[in-house]
Order: structure tokens, then sequence, then C-alpha cells
């Protein structure tokens, strides 16, 4: 099956990654060109699918009608300590639940299966409320906590998944070895499982750097507000203003893409490892 | 309390993300004010002005600091409700014609009587914005303008059609619209509202229509007390209506609401546009259309030569649950007065709140004019109050461009629109 | 690299020959062990107790409550009143079914090409990395900025799309996608095919990585084709992960507003609403009372959803076993 591929087949498989490829990359390929249009060839007839003019002028007005770079700093601090966090405590929770049996264990699973399931704006209201409470309403670190939330049960079950996979007979000799549980979790299983990690924590990253709903109602100052929110306002009840959303949304776009091509090579390793697993 | 110390336990573990974060409450200084304002319909231009006058407001007020929220326009609303319900975040906020009713019934709004007890800027208001200051007896909010509706025509499109000048009444629109139609060119007549609050332009026509018997108070009723929807002209108004869209329109604009509206009379795609003064500053920055090409007419008429002007208002109020309402409602009155109301009005193109601000040279050139003409001919356009303060205001919303896209996708047909409308308005008034 | 690489090929034989002696293990119960049970799942379920689960049964109580933002001076307990007017409004039915259409619409091509992609990328070819790369970036595009992309292609006057169908001589006059609910609901299942290929790739490129090259080649040996080989070996081998990745998939995308909310917000005339935009809706309206309880009402439709399929899943199971 590996070895031997026909002709035809050959041809087949070419054609379809081929258009296929072309099919993902135009939109983006769209959104990049109309970024460097200007606003009155945006609309002229015919559609043009190089500009004839390459302009910067989007992404200067996008820095100085809005402080872009502030939003940057925000949803990366914000998404960079959340999933962090998350892919952390989910190593912990993952690992328990994979190498040890206890009652409760089904019921834990099936809790984290169901916060899957739960709209999310059934809970925005009374989350609201719950955090004027703890004075965590505009504050970045009010929502690192609450994305820290959002990522653990997906996180704890995908790497409980890659835990199953490595052998019991690793911790088991590094902890004969004198490891504590905690020194043979972190010095000889994390080393193994990294690309699952690694696919973990990048899950985690692109989720919470996407996120809109909890940031919008949890944040107030601009200050304060991450990339999301900012490109929402885009839509203001002004006009749509295809122009700078287009360069907004490139370069809300860009860094999760750099990440996702340095790591697209761990991404596929780390699924391999664990899939999701029930 | 537990969850607290549970919730500060994790907190202190993770001082690695709190480092990250790098977070710290700001002390406020002895006696000094921070007072949170919250502004619903936001643009960046408009939160750019007011955070200049803000800036003027504490240049003048050494001991009180505003903090401006600015959330995107369509969670604000929700966002501030919210804020309202939990008591806290807002000292000032936006209030809307729309919103006014429902947060006002839930107690959060504060009735500022008292401390607009003696306000200076009370003579200097006109008698709409003092109408509707003091509307239900208590004081809710101040308006800082109002939105009137006029027609934004392309000159040159009009004059290529053969015509004159802009159309008067609804038939001349179509009539207009469909000589510009192009959409080989991808040109079209008329920016068509299909999409949300879609409806409220079908009602703009159906009012003109009725004109003659609409009650000013309510303009959903006439003056016998039924409904405009239940008038034999509603019909002949819909027929024009629903006709602009078939034969005049872009086929799209099932799907238009306001953004889609203006960007497709501001990318010079469309002849005709029916908005709030505030696009005055959206077309003037377009690329597409240059001055010379474009300007606003009046309302269009019905068949009696009337047309009904339904005048949209927004302002600011005070929280309830504010403790600092006597600085906040400094701040009201600051915006309510003087240069700062006409640098507001003027730069988000308003309908102005104070006595003799529209003889500026501002509101007597180019597209204010409409706004002139209709204002020294009150006969001709009347000006109506639309009953959106009900508590059903927003269901009706949704019930209504639900049905207006049901007719122009072919599913209802205008009669049955009719009829649907006017027994739901029916049923409401007798409930109340 | 090449350690994890061996890693996930020993994977198959560890997996058989781990269970037995840890097992006896597992079973002792000391209070040490307790102790790091406890430890290990504390965080987790601190921070998911308070931020997920406490707002949400928050929240719950307002499906029984008459909950209107518009009047909040009357919220007494209704029963399932809620429940009622949901069941009542006429157009339940359309967005129920819309419901099922894009999930169902959604998955399967996104399922289909998701497959075929990562079969044929098993193969080694060069640049199959920079593809992987390449074609992997949707995932990374949050939903609402995908629906606004793809509402501004699928544009009547401007959209590129009509464009190319122009110029590939498919049509002749613009098609005004979001402006008929048939067309609409295929532009925002369109987006949503686009975006999700890609999880379904992955995933499945990933498993069919854990299926043991022994197998094919005992199937060559046998003279197996190759149809017969990806029915027979590949797709019984990797069953349970690709069951369950769908299930979790059928969970989100029912649970997915973004695309639809942004491309057309439910019109035209409420045509393309599914339950969750519909919820959307609802709120912004002010009656939290009955979005809370469609947020109930989905969860409960999902739980039952995933008992049935887990149940069939198990079921399959023994009698392939």
């Amino acid at each position: 099956m590996i070895n031997v591929e026909s002709m035809p087949a050959r041809i087949t498989r070419i054609a379809f990654l081929a258009i296929w490829l072309l099919l993902t990359l135009f939109p983006l390929y769209w959104i990049v060109i109309t970024s460097f249009k200007t606003p009155g060839a945006i609309f002229s007839f015919p559609l043009t699918y190089w500009p004839e003019e390459f302009t910067l002028a989007n992404y200067i007005s996008l820095f100085e009608k809005a402080d872009f770079g502030v939003y940057v700093l925000n949803s990366f601090i914000v998404a960079t300590g959340a999933s962090t966090v998350a892919t952390l405590i989910s190593l912990l929770s993952a690992y328990v639940l994979a190498r040890f049996e206890f009652r409760s264990r089904t019921a834990i699973l099936m809790a984290f299966l169901v916060t899957q399931m739960i709209p999310a704006f059934i809970a925005l209201g009374p989350l609201y409320l719950l955090m004027v409470q703890l004075k965590l309403v505009d504050d970045r670190f009010g929502l690192l906590l609450v994305y820290i939330a959002v990522c653990i049960p997906f996180c704890t079950i995908m790497l409980r998944g890659f835990f199953a996979n490595v052998p019991d007979a690793l911790e088991e000799a590094a902890m004969i070895d004198g490891c504590s549980r905690i020194g043979a979790l972190f010095r000889v299983i994390v080393p193994v499982m990294k690309p699952g990690i690694v696919a973990a924590f990048i899950f985690n990253f692109v989720n919470c750097w996407n996120e809109l709903f909890l940031s919008v109602t949890l944040m107030n100052k601009d200050e304060n507000k991450t990339i999301p929110t900012a490109l929402n306002g885009f839509i203001s009840s002004f006009n749509i203003d295809w122009a700078s959303m287009s360069a907004a949304a490139v370069l809300t776009i860009l860094p999760t893409m750099i990440l996702f091509a340095f790591a697209s090579r761990y991404i596929v390793q780390g699924l391999t490892a664990g899939a999701v697993k029930g | 309390m537990i969850k607290r110390k549970v919730l500060a336990g994790i907190g202190l573990g993770m001082t690695a993300a709190l480092a990250l974060s790098g977070c710290s409450g700001s002390p406020e200084a002895e006696g000094a004010v921070t007072l949170q304002m919250v502004e619903s319909l936001t643009n960046p231009a408009r939160t750019a002005l007011l955070e200049e006058l803000i800036a003027e407001f504490e240049a003048e007020n050494a001991d009180i600091t505003v903090e401006l929220v600015s959330p995107p326009t369509d969670q604000a609303d929700q966002k501030i409700q919210q804020m309202l319900q939990a008591g806290s975040g807002v000292d000032v906020l936006e209030v809307r014609d729309l919103t006014v009713g429902p947060f006002s019934t839930n107690g959060w709004l504060d009735d500022m009587t008292e401390e607009f007890d003696g306000w200076a800027g009370w003579d200097d208001l006109t008698d709409n914005a003092k109408k509707v200051a003091t509307a239900t007896g208590e004081t809710y909010f101040i308006p800082y303008g109002f939105y009137g509706i006029s027609l934004f025509y392309r000159t040159d499109f009009v004059e290529q059609a053969g015509f004159d000048g802009p159309p008067e009444d609804w038939e001349e629109l179509l009539e207009q619209a469909e000589a510009i139609q192009d959409p080989d060119a991808n040109t079209f007549g008329y920016a068509f509202r299909g999409g949300k609050n879609g409806y409220t332009n079908a009602v703009l026509a159906i009012s003109a229509y009725v004109a003659d018997d609409i009650d000013v108070t309510n303009a959903y009723k006439l003056t016998n007390g039924d409904s405009i929807f239940s008038a034999p002209e509603a019909q002949d108004a819909l027929e024009v209506y629903f006709s602009l869209f078939e034969k005049a329109s872009p086929p799209s604009s099932v799907a238009w609401g306001y953004p889609e509206m203006v960007e497709g009379f501001t990318n010079g795609s469309t002849g005709f546009l029916l908005q709030d003064p505030e696009v005055i500053a959206a077309v003037q920055q377009s690329e597409a259309v240059s001055e010379e090409q474009w300007n606003t007419a009046p309302m269009l008429k019905g068949p009696s030569g009337k047309a009904i002007q339904p005048l949209a208002t927004a302002g600011w109020g005070i929280a309830e649950a504010s403790e600092h309402k006597e600085e906040a409602a400094k701040l009201i009155q600051f915006l309510s007065e003087g240069d700062a109301s006409i640098a507001f009005t003027e730069g988000n193109s308003l309908i102005p709140i104070l006595n003799g601000a529209a003889d500026a040279e501002f509101y007597k050139t180019g597209a204010w004019e409409s706004y002139l003409a209709m204002n020294e001919n009150p006969d001709a356009y009347i000006t109506a109050e639309q009953p959106r303060g009900a508590a059903w205001w927003t269901e009706w919303g949704e019930k209504a461009d639900a049905e207006v896209q049901q007719v122009l996708i072919g599913q209802l047909t205008p009669e049955e629109l009719l009829a649907s409308w006017d027994a739901y308005w029916t049923e409401k008034w007798a409930s109340e | 690299m090449s350690r994890q690489q061996t890693t996930l090929k020993e994977r198959p034989s560890t997996r058989a020959g781990a269970p037995a002696a840890p097992r006896a293990r597992r079973r002792q119960f000391t209070t040490r062990r307790g102790f790091v049970i406890l430890a290990f799942m504390l965080p987790a379920a601190v921070f998911v107790g308070v931020f997920t689960y406490y707002p949400m049964i928050a929240g719950s109580q307002m499906a029984f409550r008459n909950w209107n933002l518009t009047n909040l001076t009357d919220t007494s307990w209704i029963g399932l009143g809620n429940f009622e007017k949901i069941l009542a409004d006429p157009s339940f039915g359309t967005i129920l079914g819309n419901t099922v259409l894009w999930v169902v619409a959604s998955i399967v091509p996104q399922f289909v090409i998701g497959f075929a992609i990562a079969l044929w990328l098993r193969r080694r070819f060069r640049f199959r990395g920079l593809y992987q790369a390449l074609i992997f970036f949707p995932w990374a595009i949050s939903g609402f900025l995908i629906g606004i992309l793809f509402r501004w292609m699928f544009n009547g006057e401007f959209g590129v799309i009509n464009d190319v169908l122009k110029k590939l001589g498919l049509i002749e006059t613009g098609i005004p996608w979001l402006a008929e609910p048939s067309s609409a609901m295929f532009a925002v299942i369109v987006a949503n095919v686009w975006y999700g290929v890609t999880f379904f790739a992955i995933m499945i490129l990933a498993a069919l990585q854990s299926v043991p090259d022994e197998l094919y080649e005992a199937g060559a040996l046998d003279g197996a084709s190759k149809a017969r080989m990806l029915f027979q070996i590949t797709i019984p081998t990797i069953s349970t992960t690709l069951a369950l990745t769908v299930l979790l998939r059928i969970i989100w995308i029912f649970n997915f507003p973004d695309i639809i909310w942004a491309m057309t917000g439910g019109g035209p005339a409420n045509q393309t609403h599914i339950i969750t935009t519909w919820m959307i809706n609802i709120t912004q309206r002010g009656d939290y009372g009955m979005a809370s309880a469609l947020g109930l009402l989905v969860v409960a439709i999902l739980l039952i959803f995933s008992a049935f399929y887990l149940m069939a899943l198990r079921g399959k199971k023994e009698v392939t076993a």
C-alpha cells in the first residue's frame, strides 16, 4: 500500500492535493491582497486579482486609529499565560485520569465532556457577576483565569490519550531509581510526550487567541482589549471598512500562522501519539 | 468567602502567570473621583471626539478622572446591561430611546431630576430636547442630539438619468431609481434595507402614506386609534416600497443592514440611500464619491404631500448604583452645554439639542440644507414619536425584520405582512 | 524527531503488553495514593468548577424563571414555561432542521475530504511538511473571522466567488448568495467545511500513523486490493479514534454559532438560524430565561445523542471483538 502506486492513482492524488491547497489558500490570498488595496480599488469593477498599486495605508491607519500594538500584546500575554498554565494543570489531571482507577473517574471525565456541550451564552451573565465580586473584571489576570478554565477540559481529555500510550514501565523504573512521582512525571514522561504536549499547548493557544465573547464581556478599557474584541469593533456602526478590516485580519492571523508553520510537525506527531482516546 | 480564599491560593501559586500579566490596582488619590463612562453607539471617530471633550472636562475638574469604555457596538447594549445588573463598573452611560424603557423599569437608572434641579443649561435646550429629557416626569437621560432621516442621492446619477432634481415622494424615488439601475455595470438605484432594522424603512413609507391621519404622539397609531398598518393606504405604500426592491435595488440587499447600505452608497454603486445625518461624515470621507457627486434631499413624501419624520435619540444618563452621582451629573452637564455639545453634534452630524445651534454656518451648508428645509416646513415634514420605548420593541423589530425578508424572498404577501403587524400592535395595546 | 518516531512505532506492542501487571497496583488503596489523586486533580477541578460549572448552574436557574432584561421587576419561577415557549415558537421546527442540516452537511464533507487528505499525506513527498503547514492554516483562524472573510467573498456585487464563477463561465450574472435562504445555508456550510477539514485531516493522519505497517505487509502478502486493505485493515484499526473524533466534532459544530452569526446573522427571514445563533438572538432581545432554557435543551440533546452514540459504538466493538 505504501510503496506501490499506479499512475492514475498518482495523478488523482496529486490533483486532489493541489486543488485542496488552492481552495485553502485562496481565501487567505484574497484577504491579504485586499489589505494592500486602496479603499477605492476594493470596490472597483471589474475586480482586480493583483492590486494595481500596493498601499500600506490600511496598516498604517490601523496603528493610528487604534492601539493595535496594545491589543496584540494583551492577546499574547493572556493566550500564552493561560495556555501554559492550562497545559500544566491538565498534565496533572490527565496523568491521574490515565494512570489511576478510582470511583469518580468516569464522572470527572463526563463532567469535562459536558463542558464542551454548554453554549457559552448561558454562563456569561453569572460569570460577569462572579468576576465583579472577585474584582477581576477589566483585568488581564481575570481573563487569563477564565481562559485557563476554558482550556482545561479538552486539554485534559487530549493529554489523557497521550499518557495511555506511554508505557507504565518507564515511570516505574524512574520511581525505583528514587524519583518522586512528580519527578518521574516531569523528568521521564514529559520529555517522551513532548510532541503531544506541544500540540495541546498550541490548541489552547489558538483557542485563547481567537476567543471573542468572554473577552468582550470581561474587558472594558481600551488598554485591556484583545485582538478579537478590537476586530469586532471595526465592524462598527459606521461601515464595514473592508480595507482596515482585512489588514486587521491579516495581523490577527499572522502570529498563529507563524506558530503553526513552526509547530505543524509537532501537531501531527503529538496527535499521532494520542489522537482522541475515549 | 471560601471560594475567594481558594482562588487567592491558586492565584498565589501561579506567580508566573501573574508576573506575565503584570497587573496591579491603581490606588486612588485622596478625594479624587474616577468616573466610568460607557458608550453604546461606538465608532472610532466618535470615540476620539468624546475623549477630547473628556480631556477638557478633566482639565476643568482636576479632582475627577473619567475612564471611557467603548465596547464594540454590536455587543455594547448587552454589556451595559450586564454592568448595570452587576451594579458596578459604570457611572455615566449612553442611554438610547430604545433602552431607556427597560433600564428604568429595572431601576438601573438614576432619576436625575434632583441633580439637574437648577441647572443653567435647561433654558438653552430646544423644545424637543427638553421634552425627551423630561418625557415621563423623571429625567433618565439628557439627549445629546437627534437622528433624523433624509435622502442621500447621487446628483450625477440623477442628472444622467434625465431628471431635474431629487425625488420628492416615494413614487418619484421608484421612477428615478429604476432609471438609474444598471446591474451589468454594477450600478443600482436604491440601497435597500432588507437586513437588520429593515422594517424601519417600510414603516417610513407607510407613515408617509397615512400622514394625514397619524397620531403624532404615537406614530404607529392613527388618530382613530387603529394601527397605521390597518389603513388601506398602507397597501399602496408597500406596493411602491417593495417595487423598489424588485426593480431598483441590488439583489443581495435582502441581507443589507446599516453598514452594507452605507457602504453601498459610499462605494459609489447605488444612487439613493435613506439614512441618518451621521452618514454625512462617512460619505464625505468616501474616495469613490466626490463632493460634487452627492447631496441630501428632504424625507420622501406620500401622495398627500406630507412625510413623517421619526426622531430617534440617545443621550447620557447615570447608573442608579453609581457612588459618584454628583460628579457624573457634572460631566453630563458639561457635555450638554455650549461648545462641548455643539462640537459633539457637529462632529457626529446630529441634529443639535441647543437653541440657536442650528443657525450656525455648519448647518446651513451642503448636505445639511435638506434638514433645514424640513425644519422650516413643519406642516409637510411632521415629526412624530414612535413607540420605541415599549418593552417589546426589540421583539417587534425582530419579528418585523423577519417578515419583511419573507416578503422579499416571496414567502409572504404584503397584505399578510400588514395584517400580521396590525394584529401584533392591536394585541399589545389591548394588553397594556 | 527520531526518538519520537520510535515511540510511535513501538506503541502497538506496548499497548498490548502493558495492562496486566500494573492493574493490580492501581487497585491498591493507600492514603498516599488518594493524596496524589486529590492533589493532581484539584487545580483542574477548582478552575472548571469555579469558572465553568458555577456560572453555568447559576445561569440555568434563569431557565425556570421569567427572566427578561426588559423587565426584571418580576422574575418569578415559571416551571417549564420557557421550554413551552421554545416548543411553541413557529420557527423552532425550521431551526432544529437547520441545526441537523448544519451538522450533517458540514461534517460529512469535512470527514471525507479530511480522510482523503490524510490517506494521501501518508506517502512521503517533497515539501510534504510545507504542504501540511499550509493546509493547516484555516484551523488557526477564529470562526468569527472566517465568517467575515466568507461574507466578503460571497458578497453578491463585489464578491470574488461570483467573479470567479463568471470567469469560469459557470454563471452569467452574480448570485446574491446570502439573500436566499437555500444559497445562504449553502454558503455558511461551505465556509464551515473549509474551516473544519483541517481538523479531521490532522486527527485522521495522526490515527493512520498508529496503524502498524506489519498489518499492511500481511495484507499485501495475502494479495488484498488497496480498497480492501482500506476497508478491512485501515478503517477497522482506527475506527475508535475516528468515531470519537466525529462525536467531538458533532458536539462542537452543534455549538458553533460564530460563522453563521458573522455571515448571515440567521437571516434572511430567520431561515439560516441554528439553535445557538437563535439563542444569541434571544439574548439580544433580553429574554435570558428562554435563552437559558434553550441552552439546557442543547446540553440535553447532546448528552442523549452522545449516550446513544457511545452505546452504539460499544455494542459494535463487542460484535467485532
